[in-house]
């Protein structure tokens, strides 16, 4: 037998070298190289807000782990990218995650405009993502099997929003009002179609143009209708504030009852006087209100002060916040206990969890669920009561 | 209902009528339709709110801040937007250039100033709300104040005459020895003034919103076309019936049908008078 080198056998050989070498650098590389997580995140432009709050969530808590260590020497690499609330950018960079920083999950984007958009491509990839959108299409076990949602979702706001007022504050006839765009169209079509199922009188229902300067015939309707609790589903903090005087000038003391932006601080200086802004209740979580004697909830409150100095929660909402730092604990946890950072480990562990304790709640997927978020943990939250992010309860919920 | 129809109707219509005469000063002045009408009288809004409420300037020295802002601001659209276009107005260049700049406009003020609405400060502290409030007589006082003051202007001064003569014919003028461009650039001031004026009355109602500019371009072009253009008394009694009808319109049909309902009336009234109410037909030499 000869052993002559031949063009054949050489290449033969080389490949032949190339992959044993791949194959055997390969748990070496994957043992130290870092873990590496998208955040699709909108850092500027009019819808920024949420993500601002995310994000400071999301680097506390890489700087955490990192500082002890990684996740089993494994160091967290965040790969950050602002899409500005723009879904064509939110596309891009969900490719560029996915192609050229290979990524191992995405946590976000934060809006639902964005994730109608990114999904559908992170499926196609098999990528891990989590995020806190609340349209109910976004989540689909069977079309979309690595998506996770780790927020409540509209279904479920809609159940607390309703619950509130047919059960707490005992109201039978209610009217229901949104803004014009999408999805204040869509929040009141089946806002109304919920309270009707549920045996309520729907009084009055309609679209207002946030940039109408008077609201007084859509308030003069719902009051001559009998309303007994006003729901609304709109961002517009100008069109809320406009709604809120609009009810002290007729004296009626209906509650307003609905989005957390009738929460957000610029009502403060929206509404003609303080007082206007009582009677509103928007849509809260358990684990960021404090309760009657003005205590958040222990597991949050060990957070919040450990924070102290840290994260600046004045200017935002606790929720935001917390939901990031849960979110890259779940990262990292399904890498700490599957030993991996493969996509199908990473989907395969979430998909096992029950009740785990997040900072925001408890999460629990299953493969045929991945609505992770507990409704019971959505309740109403007084809108002007916000302090260090955290609003108190609605009241109702406190005996 | 009736006197919330007709207090919010008319503080509205005020609104409108004021843009419209902008609309109006910016024609006279060069024979172009500006689509920076409303742009002006958000900054007027914006500017209020930054002077005042931002900078704690005391709102008696605010309030002729914020117009000479405006007027500056009409100045910058003479010089960009339509000198440039003058030499071709039939190729109607000028609807392009200035509604270019009215975008720049309003993405700036939306960067620097705010994408949310911001408040207005209370100027009197008069009325709670109710038909009586300051937010809804405020406009309509503003209005009447610049209506007088321009009919003062052009009937009464030597440099209104001038203005009228341009406006008759600008070659004309010239001949004469009118500085015809100072002229124009004092015109596009003017309207700046008129602009930053509906938008500091009306800021308690419509609030400081990068946004009020694109829908006050919109409605405050519809009593130009009701009243004819380059006709003030008709641009102010289109806009307060434009505001009135609308407002009567939101008790009666509902707010997102009373934009409907203004546009069908708005359609039908130029399908009977193209010329607009108070317009008077085109001459044509024979």
């Amino acid at each position: 037998m000869t052993l002559a080198l031949t063009r054949r056998r050489f290449t033969r050989g080389g490949l032949a070298l190339g992959l044993a070498s791949g194959t055997i650098a390969r748990p070496a590389v994957a043992a130290s190289e870092p873990i590496r997580v998208g955040w699709l995140a909108a850092l500027t432009g009019p819808s920024s807000t949420p993500a601002i709050g995310f994000d400071r969530g999301v680097r506390y808590a890489v700087a955490q782990i990192n500082a002890a260590g990684g996740v089993k020497g494994r160091m967290i690499e965040l790969v950050t990218r602002d899409t500005q609330g723009d879904p064509t950018k939110a596309v891009n960079a969900t490719q560029e995650m996915i192609s050229r920083e290979k990524v191992h999950a995405i946590w976000g984007p934060t809006n639902s405009g964005e994730s109608l958009a990114v999904t559908p491509i992170m499926a196609r990839f098999k990528m891990p993502n989590i995020h806190p959108c609340v349209v109910d299409s976004l989540i689909d076990p069977v079309k979309y099997p690595n998506a996770f949602r780790m927020a409540p979702s509209n279904g479920q706001w809609d159940d607390a929003v309703r619950n509130y007022c047919l059960n707490i504050v005992k109201a039978t006839k209610v009217a229901v009002v949104g803004d014009t765009t999408g999805y204040g169209t869509s929040a009141v079509g089946a806002s109304v179609a919920a309270f009707k199922k549920d045996g309520a009188n729907v009084v009055y229902q309609a679209q207002i143009d946030a940039t109408q300067p008077d609201v007084m015939p859509d308030m003069l309707r719902m009051k001559n209708g009998g309303a007994q609790a006003i729901v609304v589903w709109s961002v517009s903090a100008s069109m809320e504030a406009r709604l809120f005087d609009a009810r002290a000038t007729l004296n009626w003391d209906v509650p307003f009852v609905g989005h957390p932006a009738m929460g957000t601080g610029e009502i403060k200086g929206l509404v003609a006087k303080p007082e206007n802004w009582e009677k509103v209740y928007i849509i809260g979580y358990k684990s960021c209100s404090f309760d009657a004697s003005g205590k958040l909830p222990a597991r949050t409150q060990a957070f919040v002060d450990s924070i102290q100095g840290k994260i600046e929660l004045a200017d935002t909402s606790l929720w935001w916040v917390v939901s990031g730092v849960d979110a890259i604990n779940l990262v990292t946890k399904a890498v700490a206990e599957t030993g991996s950072s493969e996509a199908a480990d990473i989907i395969g562990y979430w998909n096992t969890l029950k009740d785990y304790p997040g900072l925001f709640g408890d999460f629990t997927y299953t493969p045929q669920q991945h609505n992770g978020y507990p409704t019971s943990e959505v309740v109403m939250s007084k809108a002007n009561s916000s302090r260090m992010g955290a609003f108190e309860l609605a009241p109702g919920y406190n005996s | 209902m009736l006197s919330n129809i007709l207090a919010a109707g008319l503080a509205i219509g005020a609104v409108y009528a004021l843009i419209g005469v902008a609309y109006n000063v910016m024609f006279t002045a060069s024979r172009v339709m500006s689509f920076t009408a409303g742009q002006l009288g958000m900054l007027g809004g914006v500017l209020g709110a930054l002077f005042i409420n931002r900078l704690g300037i005391p709102a008696i020295i605010g309030f002729p801040l914020a117009l000479a802002g405006c007027a500056l601001v009409g100045v910058v659209t003479e010089i960009v937007a339509v000198r440039p276009v003058l030499g071709s107005l039939e190729k109607h260049l000028y609807v392009l250039s200035t509604l270019a700049f009215a975008l720049m406009i309003q993405q700036f003020t939306a960067i620097e100033w705010s994408t949310e609405p911001q408040p207005f400060p209370r100027l009197f502290g008069i009325g709670n709300g109710g038909v009586t409030d300051e937010k809804f007589w405020l406009p309509v006082i503003a209005c009447a104040v610049a209506v007088v003051g321009l009919e003062l202007l052009y009937r009464r001064t030597l440099i209104g005459h001038a203005f009228l003569a341009i406006a008759e014919d600008n070659f004309a003028a010239r001949a004469l020895g009118l500085p015809e461009r100072n002229l124009r650039m004092l015109g596009f001031a003017l309207a700046g003034v008129v602009g930053g004026l509906a938008g500091f009355s009306s800021g308690e109602l419509l609030l400081a919103f990068f946004a009020n500019g694109a829908l006050l371009n919109f409605y405050g072009f519809v009593p130009v076309a009701l009243g004819g253009l380059g006709n003030n008394r008709g641009a102010v009694i289109g806009g307060l019936a434009l505001g009135l009808f609308q407002q009567a319109a939101n008790f009666i049909v509902g707010g997102v049908f009373s934009s409907v309902a203004v546009f069908v009336v708005f359609i039908v009234v130029l399908l009977a008078a193209p010329q607009g109410l108070f317009g008077a037909p085109p001459a044509r030499r024979v």
